[in-house]
């Protein structure tokens, strides 16, 4: 990490209130706190800390009680005894020492504190940190009706303790590596020893280890960087805010980062069949998952597509409307003022504002503007004969069709408008020349060594089993074969030869073998 | 004699034995779908389908030649082609190039036609077609392994719609039609036979796939296979055209978009019949800008590796002036090509490549063993 901060002396004095001078002028914030005291014997102290960032309780009862009780030999000079006398009083868990300003300042402004004794040369860290933090709660953007309803929150430590109480194997590893030049976030690299790819780790730290900017606010400014395309439209790096859905990429030999102050978790490799995926998948019978996951497919391509087709149909290509309809809708686009493309532009941009307008809005207003957005605008609109209701229902269905699968919905949102503008333009066989442009560049593309459309392209019929299909748990024994796992097996043979039996069984009419 | 820089292979640009097998099945037929039909309908009627299985036997046979050639070794027949060839293939590659070149008319032609009957009730102007070029550029621009790769793809592209398309047309086709058989004359067959050649020289088409292929043990099964099945759907495809069309077939132009318009369902739920039919158009967008991708593919590895997106720019550019102003010669273009230029296809399209396979045979693998 690249420090701001130039110190003028850079080892500590055995004069506290030099030391205090020199923190002053190295930090000079007014909510860098110093809470002096004295020893039985008249030493003077000092706790340096950050304000709002510390329990101070834990640091009068751990450290200003039992020091204040104290006798030093005040001897000063390069005698240890003071300073083992100090750390043994201080029943701290976490109290480890530092000699110079380099190592005192972060560990300050990361919310530890500093205990300075006169006379002595060392500086004393207590990890007495205690940060704002929200309680683990379910995320909002990915709810569940079965399984675990844990997410991650904004504390790195908090996460991390969430993934290790899922994972209780030595085999995981976290390296933490700091981040931001002015932010200095942790940032802990995730992954399960023996299972992950090595290289794809190294990659991941390497590329972590050389991100050179001031502030790290969210995950997502590591996922940029992380990303091998910068601007694609298409994300090459997977995200959840759900412990268990991180904790099972793991396990299937992905990395996964988090980022201190975000509660969106990295994973990579990213395969886009994972936007298709929900954890509620595998909490339910794998026939259910198939049919959901086939629905959210279908729906994504409805989303995408019928917006361009309907307006394509309407103006090359009228033989993809049935006869029936299309009188239907032509009776209502007879009068209109816009062009079948325009009319489909303004209400796709009207729904698009009515979005954004929902998600910023106050939640008190939020209900009299759906009804100012649904009524007045739609209703009114297509009574004034200024839109039609043909258009109004393909954009809504359009609307809630890109939700079934809400990761893929920025990238869908764009993916709509694009395909609106080629269909207005040069009809369906624009739809088909960009679908082609897309299938053509998403099979170029590798998310670390891992093509983006596997398993579909390249074609691995194993690794198909957990796509669009969801296959049981018996048989999907076997890691993904992209993700080049050193450990391939997931489950092992005895225990699917048992389930096989039990299944036998079951379907002999419950007999059990002799 | 001009010095071209030495060749290389496009690194980590590999292809593998099971996606040139799906190229050959799945990707390759589509061209047959589209005026093919009719042309042997005109020469041979009922008989179409003798002239198109003479052409799948002896295009096989070629293939097969190559494979033979491509199983000696686990190099890849193009390295061992250079090896042998030396300085001489760099002009080899170049006349295969001008090729290549030759090869795309056809296809270009007949898809202007298709887009412009397939894809609108009113007619557009021709400038809708030049986007073709912009993403026939893109893919030109990409190497092999991305051929590959939609090789793959095109197992979902091409089989689900064609399936479905097939299905739907059975409901109109009427088997009897293609009776009795050998109604025609053999010259017809011969015609149809001469005539429909440069829509069956697929050996070629593999021949640069193949070319890079780092042989494994069962790949040449895989892809004669994989070449085998194309044949089935195409012969299958002509059956039902011939089954659905009868007499009138001869006239029926680009049918694989209208054969299932009969099916009685789509009156009722509408022409989704053509969203199958827009499915398959993206295997044919990537088939046309095949031998594009050939070309400029072989120029690149000429120029060291060097200029790819020049490449493919400019070949894709000088398809987009050929087609601007040939397209309205399509009849007298495809006349000099079925009439008079076949015999192009034959000597470039399967008699060199047997013949440059002279030199790579002799290369066995234990004298591959002693040179290494």
């Amino acid at each position: 990490m690249a420090k701001t901060h130039t110190c003028i002396v850079n080892t500590l004095s055995f004069n506290l209130q030099k030391n205090l001078q020199t923190l002053k002028k190295l930090l000079p914030s007014e909510d860098i706190l110093t809470y002096e005291f004295e020893t039985e014997d008249k030493v003077s102290c000092a706790l340096v800390y950050a304000d709002g960032m510390v329990n101070k309780e834990l640091l009068g009862e751990l450290i200003a009680k039992p020091l204040s009780t104290l006798i030093l030999k005040n001897e000063g000079g390069r005698d240890k005894t003071n300073e083992q006398k100090i750390q043994t009083t201080a029943r701290f868990p976490e109290l480890k020492t530092a000699e110079t300003f380099e190592d005192i300042l972060p560990e300050i402004l990361d919310g530890n504190t500093l205990l300075l004794v006169d006379k002595i040369a060392t500086g004393f860290i207590a990890g007495a940190k205690l940060l704002p933090v929200r309680a683990v709660i379910e995320p909002p953007t990915d709810i569940a009706v079965k399984g675990p309803r844990e997410g991650f929150i904004e504390d790195v430590k908090t996460n991390m303790a969430l993934v290790r109480k899922r994972l209780k194997t030595p085999d995981l590893r976290f390296q933490t590596i700091k981040v931001g030049r002015r932010s200095d976030t942790a940032v802990a690299i995730c992954w399960l020893q023996g299972t992950s790819s090595d290289k794809v780790k190294e990659e991941i730290v390497q590329k972590i280890q050389a991100i050179d900017i001031d502030n790290i606010p969210d995950s997502s400014y590591i996922a940029a960087f992380l990303a091998p395309r910068t601007h694609s439209v298409f994300r090459s790096v997977g995200t959840t805010e759900k412990p268990d859905i991180f904790t099972a990429k793991i396990s299937e030999g992905r990395v996964g980062v988090l980022v201190d102050g975000s509660p969106i978790a990295l994973t990579v490799p990213f395969l886009l069949t994972e936007d298709f995926q929900s954890s509620e998948d595998y909490f339910i019978s794998p026939f259910m998952a198939t049919i959901f996951r086939a629905m959210r497919f279908i729906a994504l391509f409805v989303s995408i597509f019928l917006p361009a087709f309907y307006v394509s149909a309407q103006l090359f290509k009228m033989q993809l409307l049935p006869l029936g309809l299309m009188l239907t809708i032509a009776s209502g686009v007879r009068e209109l003022p816009l062009s079948p493309s325009m009319e489909m532009f303004v209400v796709l941009l009207l729904l698009e504002i009515l979005k954004e307008a929902s998600i910023r809005m106050p939640k008190y207003v939020g209900m009299s503007l759906s009804v100012v957005g649904a009524l007045v605008l739609g209703e009114t609109a297509v009574s004034a004969g200024f839109l039609s209701t043909p258009a109004i229902i393909v954009v809504a269905l359009s609307g809630i069709c890109l939700y079934t699968v809400p990761d893929f919905v920025e990238t869908g949102s764009i993916l709509r408008w694009v395909y609106l503008i080629v269909a207005g333009s040069l009809g369906p066989f624009g739809i088909v020349l960009l679908s082609t442009f897309l299938l053509v560049y998403l099979v170029s593309c590798d998310s670390y060594g891992t093509p983006l459309l596997a398993p579909f392209s390249p074609l691995i019929r194993g690794d198909l089993r957990d796509t669009i299909a969801k296959y049981g748990m018996e048989s999907l024994s076997k890691r993904p074969v992209i993700l080049r796992s050193k450990n391939k097996t997931r489950l092992s043979t005895a225990q699917k030869n048992t389930q096989e039996t039990t299944q036998k069984n079951t379907q002999n009419g419950g007999e059990t073998d002799a | 004699m001009l010095k071209f820089p030495a060749l290389i292979a496009p690194e980590n640009d590999g292809i593998l034995g099971r996606q040139i097998a799906f190229f050959a099945a799945f990707i390759l037929p589509i061209y047959k779908l589209l005026e093919l039909p009719s042309i042997l309908a005109r020469f041979t009627g009922g008989d179409l389908l003798l002239p198109a299985l003479l052409q799948y036997l002896f295009q096989t046979g070629v293939l097969l030649a190559l494979l033979f050639a491509a199983s000696r070794s686990e190099t890849p027949l193009f390295e061992r082609l250079e090896k042998k060839l030396g300085k001489w293939t760099a002009p080899v590659y170049l006349f295969y190039v001008l090729y290549f070149l030759f090869a795309a008319v056809l296809p270009l032609l007949d898809l202007d036609k298709f887009v412009y009957a397939a894809f609108y009730d009113t007619s557009p102007t021709f400038f809708s077609f030049i986007f073709f070029f912009l993403i026939s550029a893109y893919v030109c621009a990409r190497g092999i392994k991305t051929l590959g790769r939609i090789a793959d793809l095109s197992l979902f592209l091409f089989l689900v719609p064609f399936v479905s398309l097939l299905v739907m047309s059975l409901v109109e086709a009427d088997a009897s039609n293609l009776l009795p058989i050998f109604q025609h004359r053999f010259e017809h067959t011969v015609s149809a036979f001469t005539y429909t050649t440069p829509h069956f020289s697929d050996a070629i088409l593999l021949l640069p796939l193949i070319g890079n292929l780092r042989y494994q043990k069962g790949d040449c099964k895989k892809i004669a296979l994989g070449y085998g099945l194309g044949g089935v759907f195409t012969i299958l495809f002509l059956g039902v055209f011939y089954g659905v069309y009868s007499t009138i077939a001869a006239r029926e132009h680009y049918a694989f978009a209208k054969i299932a318009q009969y099916f009685p369902a789509l009156t009722v739920i509408g022409r989704i019949d053509l969203l199958l039919v827009y499915l398959l158009c993206i295997v044919l967008f990537i088939y046309t800008a095949t031998p594009l991708h050939f070309a400029t593919d072989l120029t690149t590895r000429v120029c060291g590796g060097k200029r790819r997106v020049w490449f493919s720019a400019a070949f894709n550019l000088g398809a987009l002036l050929f087609t601007l102003f040939c397209n309205q010669h399509y009849n007298a273009i495809y006349t000099l090509f079925g009439e008079y230029l076949f015999p192009v296809f034959w000597v470039f399209a399967d008699l060199l490549p047997l013949a440059l396979l002279l030199f790579t045979l002799k290369t066995t693998k234990k004298k591959e063993r002693e040179y290494a």
